[in-house]
């Protein structure tokens, strides 16, 4: 019973990953570049989402794009590069390394490096004079707990 | 020296955040980056929405200056700017073109005929007022897509060459007229006019 459960709702998430029915593969290669074009491309009208999720027409257009221009055998790169030229780098979720995004990825880096050079030139504290004293103390308080 | 680094970069750090932050408060994120500005009007061969046998090609905006106007009936901002885009054209002569597209999400498949489609736009413009000189109807909707349309109504300035000068998403009104669009077309026109009378 509990194996029956978990077939029919693996069978059930799979047909909630598939973004349209109505757009046919003959190749499963081919399936899965569309479906994950249109996960990783941005819907322009209904932005933050993906053009797989987005109701709008303009997602609905794109998709329908996407799809033509697999079955025209362009490659994921090609298609990529195609909705750029019409939408901007805006509409691909992987933002290109440009002057105003390196700070993205250098940012991180440079706080890890500052800190570091912090914590490296951070002067390692003296011990304390007195410790010596202190621990004797100390002891002598322990000696005295235990007779 | 310690202390006031101490203070001060804290301080600095905090500015340019607040800076940063601050400028954000204003800035739009539904303003793209237009691909089609100061390029070509890209290539398409697309019927006239009334008569299906005249065809238009990308040539058509060369010589005038034209406001392309991209719509359909069930737009509604469409259908609340038409009365103000039929007072300029009648006021001030601003050329007009319809790029119309319709919403049946697989033309192929689409539930309207033409005739339906036409009867809904006859309709719509004698009740909110025509501006349009022409229009384009976008079958496939492929010519939005090399413009870069993202919905209805979209408009592109088109110079005298063909060369698209200003993509402008959203409805236009006495306010973006006359602060953003029409001092463009207004010089745009001049251009045009003064490179006429240099030509003769």
């Amino acid at each position: 019973m509990r194996t029956w459960m978990f077939v029919l709702l693996a069978l059930a998430s799979v047909s909630v990953l598939a973004v349209e029915d109505n757009y046919g593969f003959n190749d499963p290669e081919q399936r899965v570049l569309f479906l994950k074009l249109t996960a990783e491309l941005r819907c322009p009208m209904c932005q933050n989402q993906n053009i797989a999720d987005s109701d709008a027409m303009i997602a609905h257009d794109m998709r329908r794009k996407v799809y033509t221009l697999l079955k025209q055998g362009k490659s994921e790169e090609e298609i990529v590069t195609y909705m750029k030229d019409r939408y901007g780098d805006f509409v691909y979720y992987k933002p290109p390394v440009t002057a105003a995004t390196i700070w993205l990825w250098a940012l991180p880096l440079v706080f890890i490096f500052v800190v570091l050079f912090l914590v490296m030139r951070r002067p390692s504290k003296a011990p304390l004079p007195d410790q010596g004293a202190k621990l004797k103390q100390a002891e002598a308080m322990l000696k005295q707990d235990k007779s | 020296m310690k202390k006031i680094g101490f203070f001060l970069i804290p301080l600095v750090i905090f500015l340019v955040l607040v800076v940063f932050l601050f400028q954000g408060l204003f800035s739009d994120p539904r303003e793209l980056d237009s691909q089609v500005k100061d390029k070509q009007v890209p290539a398409f061969s697309l019927p006239d929405l009334m008569r299906p046998d005249v065809t238009y090609t990308q040539d058509v905006f060369k010589g005038d200056v034209t406001i392309l106007n991209v719509w359909g009936v069930w737009c509604v901002t469409c259908a609340v700017e038409m009365p103000y885009l039929t007072k300029l054209k009648e006021e001030q002569k601003v050329n007009f073109v319809g790029l119309y597209f319709d919403q049946d999400l697989d033309p192929d498949f689409g539930t309207k005929t033409l005739t339906r489609v036409q009867e809904e736009v006859t309709s719509m413009l004698s009740r909110y007022g025509n501006p349009y000189q022409y229009n384009i109807f976008d079958v496939y909707r492929d010519t939005s897509l090399d413009l870069g349309v993202t919905g209805a109504p979209e408009h592109f300035l088109i110079d005298s060459r063909g060369v698209v000068r200003m993509h402008h998403i959203g409805d236009i009104n006495p306010r973006v007229w006359e602060n953003k669009i029409g001092p463009l077309y207004d010089q745009l026109v001049a251009e045009q006019q003064t490179n006429v009378a240099g030509s003769r």
